[in-house]
């Protein structure tokens, strides 16, 4: 299947603005400045976006949880209020979780996966840009709360019911934190599924000729599965939602306990959505992880068939264990006993990967670089919450553990040393191929040995505190609860790695302004996104390239001469269907995205004009989106560029 | 080696060169952390509500099941670190001639050791599941042979208190107002060595209840029956905590479980099931109540004394007996007055002396007798209490007996709404009168 060659644009329009339109279709052209960013549909501008947006937010969770720490630094703490410590706690996670860690990932998804799979562009390109318009709109929505009257969000990322009803979570008739939470993630919801459209049918349909799926590289068999699992698990929490915005905005009674509504109803519809949610948050990052060790180990990934097969068997099995969150729910002894059993069976494919890993390590020769570093403190600090998920999984035990600080301890090993860790390494991984310049190795890696002892200070101390009996979500403790050295520790901890966490971006910052250039392919990589100079031109590949096997790049590199044949035929091939051909920009998704927002904020105001004014534009975004065509225009690479295998750009 | 240019080079030498030194300042740091160890465990393991020092079965089935997991996961832990380890030490490049070596052999696996370490996981798990299951039975309701002798009681969580019910124990209400089963709050007494069934009731948000040392939590979800079984193995008391996230005062909702021996919780129930009045020392001459200096009440200031934590039951004990000496009966008499006057008896009960009170409100017969207020968070000393009476808020921010319920009956203040103001005070408690009240709910054994 050759992606380009099928297009069905080819031939129809060569160059700008062919056909005469209406103004209102005058297609955005500006390649530089404001306008090209807000009408991009290149998925590695998206992906940008993404990944800053998405790190700006990871900084401003880490503010909320640094405060978090001070407040429990010592006994009786009057540093902020029970309030605001509830906000801050609510705000953390959903930060953490929905617009730091998730488009962090979808950053390199949209950035990686298309040039991975040698395709130049996602399937639906100006989807892709309403994504993550729409995310926006929801990072919005959800902070909203700080400025205005109502304060923060403040009945926890799981929002169980009944607190969030209005009898319990409005302090005052006006207060509207609870609807902000409640609309911010179901508008994040429209952007997670939208943009898991998207990449679907990008992997299933875009993939460069030869390459079959058993050739697909595992960071984008990762994304194909977490696509699967938001898009089935989303409508679990959607539901939930919308049933809690009509309890709280029409007065229906789905969770409302006096009208008999039933509170453990959003228990099991959150978690169906929120386990699955967990392996949305870590199977990128070990999607990273397999790709980075092979790199480093200048081997190919040990047993990549089983570690796809893992991956998928997660994200299948994680559908099925959700009430272990809710062992102390009082589910009775059979239901506990098969959520018990189902959930050990998770380790299974879990350890899996990790002999894998492991296995991809051995006889191979492995090179200390920074990202191989955060990848083996992945390893560590995954293995740790692995084995702690384990001592959850037996329901009795767990008796004890649940919303204690050794839960606390358990999943910040994994999404903290698990998926931040695995991030982190692809942040520096990818450094020289999106921005074309070298990270410092030394700065590199002092940032991760900081990050590294100052995650461990931070929640090593948290097991001890859960077997100690201190519960989670609890602004004040008293002295003689034997709890005082190790929340201190915890803190200085949290100090500790914030500093890291500083180091590593500031070093990021002045590598991207002074950096030393990078050469092409600086780690020797072995799949094709490593084919192309840095940073990748709009089109990313001059030519289709054609998949011999697994790691393709390898292999191009190791037969550059069969490699260079080919490109020269295919590039006629290309020439003769009119050129490359490229997506045009668009307003509407912003557009799109933008009436959404409004008529979110309106709705959560109970203003229904605005937001029925909203909605006007959302549909009429919607409508000139759907007018407007898909467009397209052709690119003709030079002689140069298609020779170009030699890293000299 | 790769460049680092403008870096401190022993900065750079400690990070990448010198095998040496950095095998010895690993040895030191593992030799350290070693030695910490047991210090570290000893004073972390055994708080007020550690799981660790378990006083019942319950607690005791749900520890043994997380030993099982602690060794089985723990050997695993020390076999893959071991390999892991082994694999980066033994594999990795340590010089620049390593760096350029020719790629090595590129092997794609071995199915038998993949399928192999799949079984092996398989059967370690099989080592957890089994006491797993086991204990997912015992734990979840008492062994038939207890059942005959089991004692039952409800309890019920308010933002943020617990109210605690005994079913089978009724009272005479006054004024022929027929029986009521037993009610006290914050501290479940209950009867040592005998399994004790706990129905677990919520009518606000979910609570969950969690006595570590005895039992493993189970939350209190409304419109939902639940339970929980537990049995203390010897007389104790215990601490106990709202384990459920349950809005803004849930870090301070706390309760007490004391388990007492056969006949002194005979006594116990005997006298809490009588009705209230207040209790004199007679043999005490001088005034308690009316020397205590108020300390001054700042936000989040702890409220227990390590006098207390000695020997907390016995402490206990001595909440059992009358605190107030016979010069402070006009004290008494006059915060008697005040309950009634300051509308406390709109929502508080004190069964026998003051009728009234409300079902979503403490029950205050015997509080005398309690060792904590404010749900658990305070011991009960005249100062604590004074504290309570006086600034609620800053007590417990945004409980009901300050801020009242929205759209319903109001608390100390009167609050608009609409836009969350403090309109005004609906009761105001000066020094005077929260000495007076002090010396009449302290008088109440």
């Amino acid at each position: 299947m050759d992606a380009a060659a099928q297009s069905h644009f080819t031939g129809k329009e060569a160059g700008h603005a062919v056909e005469k339109r209406p103004w209102i279709f005058t297609r955005p052209t500006a390649q530089t400045g404001l306008i090209s960013w807000l009408t991009t549909v290149d998925h590695k501008r998206v992906g940008l976006m993404y990944g800053i947006s998405a790190l700006i937010f990871f900084l401003i969770g880490g503010i909320e949880a640094l405060i978090i720490r001070v407040q429990l630094a010592v006994p009786n703490n009057t540093f902020i209020s029970h309030q605001v410590y509830n906000e801050m706690f609510t705000m953390h996670a959903t930060t953490m979780i929905f617009l730091a860690v998730m488009p962090l990932s979808a950053a390199f998804f949209n950035y990686i996966m298309p040039l991975q799979i040698g395709a130049r562009d996602v399937a639906f390109p100006r989807l892709n840009g309403f994504a993550f318009w729409v995310f926006l709109a929801g990072a919005i929505i959800l902070n909203v709360g700080w400025f205005v009257k109502s304060g923060a969000p403040d009945a926890g990322w799981f929002g169980y019911a009944p607190l969030t009803s209005k009898a319990f979570s409005n302090e005052f008739r006006a207060d509207m934190s609870t609807d902000l939470w409640v609309m911010g993630l179901q508008v994040l919801g429209v952007s997670s599924i939208v943009g898991s459209m998207n990449f679907i049918v990008t992997i299933i349909n875009m993939r460069a000729p030869g390459m079959t799926m058993m050739r697909v590289p595992v960071f984008t068999w990762m994304t194909l599965i977490v696509a699967f699992l938001i898009i089935l698990s989303f409508p679990a929490i959607t539901i939930a939602l919308v049933e809690l915005m009509m309890d709280r905005s029409f007065g229906t009674n789905f969770f409302e306990v006096s009208n008999g509504g039933l509170p453990i109803l959003w228990q099991h519809l959150f978690w169906v959505f929120g386990h699955p949610e967990v392996y949305i948050l870590i199977l990128p990052a070990m999607g990273i992880v397999s790709e980075i060790l092979p790199t480093f180990s200048r081997k190919p990934l040990f047993g990549y068939p089983i570690v796809v097969f893992s991956g998928a068997a997660i994200g299948f099995l994680g559908f099925g264990v959700w009430s272990h969150h809710m062992f102390t729910t009082g589910m009775g002894t059979v239901a506990t006993a098969a959520f018990s059993l189902a959930t050990m069976a998770i380790a299974v494919p879990t350890g899996v990967k990790m002999f894998n890993w492991i296995g991809t390590m051995w006889n191979g020769h492995l090179q200390m670089r920074t990202p191989m570093m955060f990848a083996l403190g992945f390893l560590w600090m995954f293995m740790i919450g692995g084995f702690s998920g384990v001592m959850h999984s037996a329901a009795p035990a767990d008796a004890q553990q649940q919303d204690s600080y050794f839960v606390v301890a358990h999943f910040h090993y994994v999404l903290i040393g698990g998926a931040v860790f695995g991030l982190l390494a692809g942040i520096h991984y990818w450094f020289p191929l999106i921005f074309g310049r070298q990270v410092s190795e030394f700065w590199g890696k002092l940032s991760f040995w900081i990050i590294f002892v100052g995650f461990n200070a931070t929640f090593f101390p948290m097991h001890f505190l859960g077997l100690n009996g201190m519960p989670r979500r609890t602004a004040v403790y008293d002295g003689n609860m034997g709890w005082n050295s190790a929340n201190m520790l915890a803190t200085i901890g949290s100090f500790i790695l914030a500093i890291g966490v500083g180091v590593y971006f500031v070093v990021m910052l002045y590598t991207y302004f002074k950096g030393e250039k990078s050469r092409r392919d600086p780690w020797d990589a072995r799949t094709l996104e490593w084919s192309i100079p840095n940073p990748p031109p709009a089109y990313n590949f001059a030519v289709t390239p054609t998949v011999h096997a697994r790691d393709a790049f390898w292999y191009e590199k190791h037969h550059k001469e069969e490699i260079a044949r080919e490109k020269l035929a295919h590039a006629k091939e290309d020439e003769a269907h009119g050129g490359v051909h490229m997506p045009s920009q668009s307003w509407f998704p912003l557009m799109t995205a933008i009436g959404l927002l409004t008529a979110s904020l309106f709705f959560v105001n109970h203003h229904m004009t605005g937001a029925i004014a909203g909605a006007a534009i959302l549909v009429l975004g919607v409508i000139l989106w759907a007018f407007e065509g898909p467009g397209g225009y052709h690119v003709h690479p030079s002689k140069d560029e298609i020779n170009d295998t030699d890293g000299k750009h | 080696m790769y460049a680092a240019n403008g870096v401190p080079t022993a900065l750079l030498t400690l990070m990448t060169a010198s095998p040496n030194l950095r095998s010895h300042i690993r040895r030191g740091l593992i030799a350290i952390a070693v030695a910490c160890l047991p210090l570290l465990m000893g004073g972390w393991l055994s708080g007020p509500q550690s799981t660790f020092d378990t006083k019942g079965p319950v607690a005791k089935a749900q520890l043994d099941v997380f030993y099982v997991t602690l060794w089985v996961t723990g050997i695993i832990f020390v076999i893959v670190a071991s390999v892991l380890t082994y694999a980066t030490l033994k594999f990795k490049a340590r010089n620049s001639a390593d760096e350029k070596a020719p790629v090595p052999p590129q092997g794609h696996g071995n199915p038998l050791i993949e399928l192999g370490l799949i079984g092996a996981s398989v059967i370690a798990l099989i080592f957890i599941a089994v006491p797993t299951l086991h204990n997912i039975w015992y734990t979840y309701d008492i062994p038939e042979e207890e059942k005959s002798s089991a004692y039952e009681v409800n309890a019920i969580g308010y933002q943020w208190w617990f109210k605690f019910e005994y079913p089978h124990e009724e009272v005479q209400l006054p004024n022929n107002g027929g029986t009521s089963p037993l009610i006290v709050a914050n501290e479940l007494v209950i009867p040592a060595g005998r399994a004790v069934r706990v129905n677990l009731r919520t009518f606000d948000v979910i609570h969950s209840f969690w006595v570590p040392k005895l039992a493993g939590k189970v939350d209190m979800i409304p419109n939902r029956g639940n339970h929980l079984w537990l049995k203390a193995d010897e007389p104790g008391y215990f601490w106990g905590q709202c384990a459920e996230y349950c809005g803004e005062s849930h870090a301070v909702m706390r309760f007490r479980v004391i388990a007492l021996e056969e006949a002194e919780f005979a006594v116990w129930l005997a006298k809490q099931k009588q009705g209230a009045a207040p209790a004199f020392d007679e043999s005490k001459a001088q005034p308690i109540f009316a020397g205590y200096t108020p300390i001054e009440n700042k936000r989040n200031l702890p409220g227990w004394s390590s006098e207390f934590d000695l020997s907390p039951l016995d402490s206990w004990r001595t909440f059992q007996q009358p605190a107030a000496s016979s010069a402070d009966r006009a004290l008494v008499e006059q915060g008697r007055e005040l309950f009634r006057a300051k509308n406390c008896v709109t929502c508080h009960v004190v069964r026998g002396d003051q009728p009234g009170g409300a079902p979503f409100a403490p029950d205050l017969t015997h509080i005398g007798s309690r060792t904590t207020i404010a749900g658990g968070l305070l011991e009960n000393t005249p100062q604590n209490l004074h504290r309570w009476l006086t600034d609620p808020n800053g007590v417990k921010p945004g409980n009901k007996m300050y801020r009242g319920f929205t759209g319903g009956m109001s608390g100390y203040v009167l609050v608009d709404h609409d836009t969350n103001t403090i309109t005004g005070h609906n009761i105001t408690v000066n020094d005077e009168e929260a000495r007076a009240l002090v010396a009449y709910l302290q008088s109440l054994k």
